[in-house]
């Protein structure tokens, strides 16, 4: 029984063990681990829209407003960073390091102004009395951009891990796991800001609940 | 312990343990404590300065209290080096060759990280059956208590916190977890997989577990959380003894423990099957964690969201559930129940795949009706979202859910009754071999038919409404995770007791611990139907005077059942310990796990397993479920 501690595998694996299609193992981990990241979202939507539907005839109530347009060119800029994601992705797929470092840099600077325009946005909104404690209504306007804020925060760390392993000169056409792993994260929590820039910003503000 | 065996020459202890360096920067116990200190003071000293540069006064208990719950158990899962190899590897360092930190060697190696899913398998058992232990005093002691309506054994702050520990330590640390133990060691091998997808992951989603169950049980020290394991706001948010924080973090680190240990099993299951095994060559068991996964990766989050929504309103004042506010209590539990229904599930789907196992195994016949058996599984799995307010509907809730919530919650009685068919039928005409495991399961089928008839009866509102909050549903509950979930445990930990340890237990202790459990169980249970109907209240530390006879038997007949487990623990010791050494495949089962040695190798297989039948061909002479191929030995592939 010793013995295979020396020998481990008993013959490599068979063809397509590991994977289901093209999917590796673990971008499928990902992917399902995203799933639950979904539920996450969905579990504060749901305290978001029974919030504002059940008790508060007009949202949010006067004299606050979501902040609709500075927001506005928030989303923008977290659209875009998308696409220079995909641009670094698409670079080390073709070996391009350059192109992978200005990438990520980009898709990275633009995180950080995402969570520094919503920090500034949080600081607005304070000011005004639109503070988390103020009622239920910014309770659940503030957990679920903040949610949303963290996910930002931890793909930042994400992304800043990938670039400073770029300039040491890791990756490589055929090796680059890590990028893609954090570009699908990334892809994530730009899809979920979208919805939640429609549902909570474009279609709420200022909403009335159907009664 | 013979999962033990002579470490060869050349193997190195788990890594990092050779790179010299003291005991306080190599992972292990001792950098465990010293990082579990340190995070301590950081999570003291971190606010209490912003506090202090902000201007407000530096200690406030909600907030710190939090940050502590937060730190230590990260502190202590980076000390143990559940991190280190993730470190390393995404910064890019050169990471540690070859196996180091798989498999047990000796009885040291269950104390450490370790990735041998079969290691990880044992760790969660014990673990867990440490907590049960825990549970089950528990339960006794608030058993002592009821004994008499007039018993001033505690106070009704402190009864409330056994209650509340009770429930939440046996749910959260060790129904959901010891299936998750039973797969970690069973799953693999049935796969004909050399380990999980994740090793890694793997044991991190141990080590939480401990952590998890710690805060949980320290919380006794302080009187215990006292809000029911249910945590309803705004009880939790406003409560005096101000012991949320143990509950609310406690659920954290389980919750995430089992999302981690879920994706792990999803991914082991769809992509490490060996050659042949297709989808419809699974074996039930795990049919039943594929599902119970998908649960959980999908109902997890919403508890882990309630219990952050409680968390700020209790720290950050925010007024989720504060209803002058505009907040709602009732949306408390829509979100707990969304997770917490499902949970129902989670803790019963592997169970049923444990059962199908030993049934078909044990009465010698093919399983009857494979496919329903799988399908009604997953059915059970997508229904089970779809009933969450039947546990509201007393509580004010929205009336048109009430009727929709009843009928699908009758429904899931049809998967449920397929199920029961077909392990009936599978009896039927069957060459039954009535070994422990085989009563156990005959066992469940008798206490869970019980349970699920009390679960129809409880889906219907008018009775619902009449029986809420009594004892008809302590009654119920324990009848399906008492009668339903621990029997199937002890089925699963008797039938796989030979392959795990590699001993075989004691069968007349075995048989005295299910008889006495069976008795004792159902005569501790089956009153508080009754009990309920008269309307006695649950939750509540003495009763009507009425009631006391029973409840003096009710509590006698807790403590033989009580007893009765220290018979399945006096028995899984000294059969461990100086037990009749097992054979390979003791009750000539056909699965993959029963084919290799017992305990298995340590990379699980000698040959390449190919499946090339189905797992339940039994009464079929020459029936095969996995041939082994000996396979010329390349490079490892990792």
């Amino acid at each position: 029984m010793s013995a295979h501690a020396e020998t481990p595998g008993h013959g490599g694996p068979p063809p397509g063990y590991g994977t289901v299609g093209h999917l590796d193992r673990v971008m499928m981990g990902l992917i399902v681990a995203l799933a639950s990241e979904v539920m996450l979202f969905g579990a504060f939507f749901t305290a978001f829209f029974y919030v504002r539907y059940t008790n508060y005839p007009v949202y949010p109530p006067e004299p606050f407003e979501i902040p609709v347009d500075s927001t506005g060119i928030n989303t923008a800029i977290l659209i875009s960073s998308s696409f220079t994601m995909h641009w670094a992705l698409v670079s080390i797929k073709r070996g391009n390091r350059r192109g992978l470092t200005l990438g990520l840099l980009f898709t990275l600077i633009m995180g950080l102004t995402f969570l520094g325009l919503q920090i500034r946005e949080y600081a607005l909104l304070h000011g005004d009395g639109f503070t988390p404690e103020h009622g239920a209504f910014a309770s659940v306007f503030f957990a679920l951009t903040g949610l949303h804020g963290l996910h930002v925060f931890v793909g930042a760390v994400l992304l800043a891990t990938c670039l400073l392993r770029t300039l040491r000169g890791h990756y490589s056409p055929a090796k680059h796991m890590g990028v893609e792993l954090s570009g699908i994260y990334w892809h994530f929590v730009d899809v979920v800001w979208v919805i939640l820039y429609t549902l909570v910003y474009l279609l709420s503000n200022g909403a009335r609940a159907p009664l | 312990m013979s999962v033990v065996t002579s470490p060869p020459s050349t193997h190195t202890p788990a890594y990092g343990h050779t790179g010299g360096g003291s005991v306080w920067t190599r992972p292990g116990w001792w950098r465990a404590l010293l990082w579990t200190i340190l995070a301590a003071a950081l999570a003291i000293a971190v606010p209490a300065l912003v506090r202090v540069i902000v201007g407000w006064p530096w200690w406030q208990y909600e907030v710190m209290s939090t940050c502590l719950m937060i730190a230590t158990p990260l502190g202590f899962l980076s000390g143990i080096g559940c991190f280190d190899y993730w470190g390393k590897y995404i910064v890019g360092s050169p990471l540690p060759e070859g196996h180091a930190d798989h498999g047990a060697y000796s009885w040291r190696d269950y104390f450490k990280v370790n990735t041998d899913h079969k290691v990880i398998g044992i760790q969660y058992l014990v673990t867990t059956f440490v907590f049960f232990l825990i549970g089950g005093m528990l339960a006794e002691a608030f058993r002592a208590q009821l004994a008499s309506p007039s018993n001033t054994y505690f106070t009704h702050d402190a009864y409330n916190g056994l209650i509340s520990t009770h429930a939440s330590i046996m749910i959260f640390l060790f129904i959901i977890p010891a299936f998750a133990g039973i797969a970690n060691f069973v799953v693999p091998l049935m796969l004909g997989a050399e380990d999980m997808a994740f090793p890694r992951l793997n044991a991190l989603s141990f080590w939480m577990l401990p952590t998890a169950g710690l805060i949980m049980v320290a919380s006794l020290i302080w009187g215990g959380f006292n809000t029911g394991w249910t945590g309803y706001a705004t009880l939790s948010t406003h409560d005096p003894t101000d012991q949320g924080t143990f509950f609310n973090m406690g659920v954290q680190f389980a919750g995430t423990s089992s999302i981690l240990t879920a994706v792990n099993f999803i991914v082991t299951i769809l992509t490490m099957r060996a050659p042949g095994m297709t989808l419809s060559r699974m074996p039930l068991l795990v049919w039943a964690n594929l599902t119970t996964s998908a649960l959980v990766v999908l109902g997890t989050p919403f508890i882990a969201a309630s219990q952050f929504m409680v968390m700020f309103d209790r720290v950050m004042h925010t007024k989720f559930f504060n209803v002058a506010d505009g907040g709602s209590t009732i949306m408390y539990q829509h979100i707990f129940w969304f997770y917490s229904h499902p949970a129902v599930y989670i803790m019963m789907l592997p169970g049923f795949g444990i059962i199908s196992e030993v049934i078909s195994v044990m009465a010698r016949k093919p399983i009857f009706g494979y496919r329903a058996l799988a399908f009604s599984t997953v059915s059970i799995g997508v229904l089970g979202f779809s009933v969450w307010a039947h546990h509201m509907f007393v509580a004010g809730l929205q009336p048109w859910l009430r009727v929709p919530m009843m009928v699908t919650t009758m429904l899931i009685a049809v998967p449920t009754g397929i199920k029961i068919f077909s392990w009936v039928a599978t009896l039927y005409n069957g060459v039954i071999n009535l070994a422990t495991p085989m009563l156990w399961a005959m066992g469940f089928l008798f206490t869970f038919v019980i349970g699920g008839l009390s679960g129809i009866w409880l889906a219907v509102l008018p009775i619902d409404i009449q029986v809420s909050d009594t004892y008809f549903v302590v009654a119920h509950i324990h009848y399906v995770l008492f009668g339903g979930s621990v029997f199937t445990i002890f089925a699963g930990l008797y039938f796989w007791f030979p392959k795990i340890t590699g001993k075989m237990y004691n069968e007349k202790l075995g048989k005295w611990h299910f008889w006495l459990t069976f008795i004792s169980f159902n005569a501790t249970f089956f009153p508080q139907h009754y009990l309920g109907m008269l309307g006695m209240r649950r939750r509540v530390w003495t009763y009507d005077e009425r009631f006391a006879d029973w409840n003096l038997f009710i509590s006698m007949m807790a403590f033989v059942l009580g007893a009765a487990t220290l018979i399945f623990v006096y028995n899984a010791i000294i059969s461990w310990w100086r037990g009749e050494p097992a054979p390979d495949n003791p009750w000539r089962a056909l699965t993959i796990e029963w084919q290799v040695s017992s305990p298995p190798p340590i990379f699980n297989f000698d040959g390449a397993p190919r499946v090339v039948g189905g797992p339940y061909n039994y009464g079929q002479p020459g029936a095969k479920h996995v041939v082994f191929e000996e396979a010329p030995v390349t490079a490892a592939h990792h």
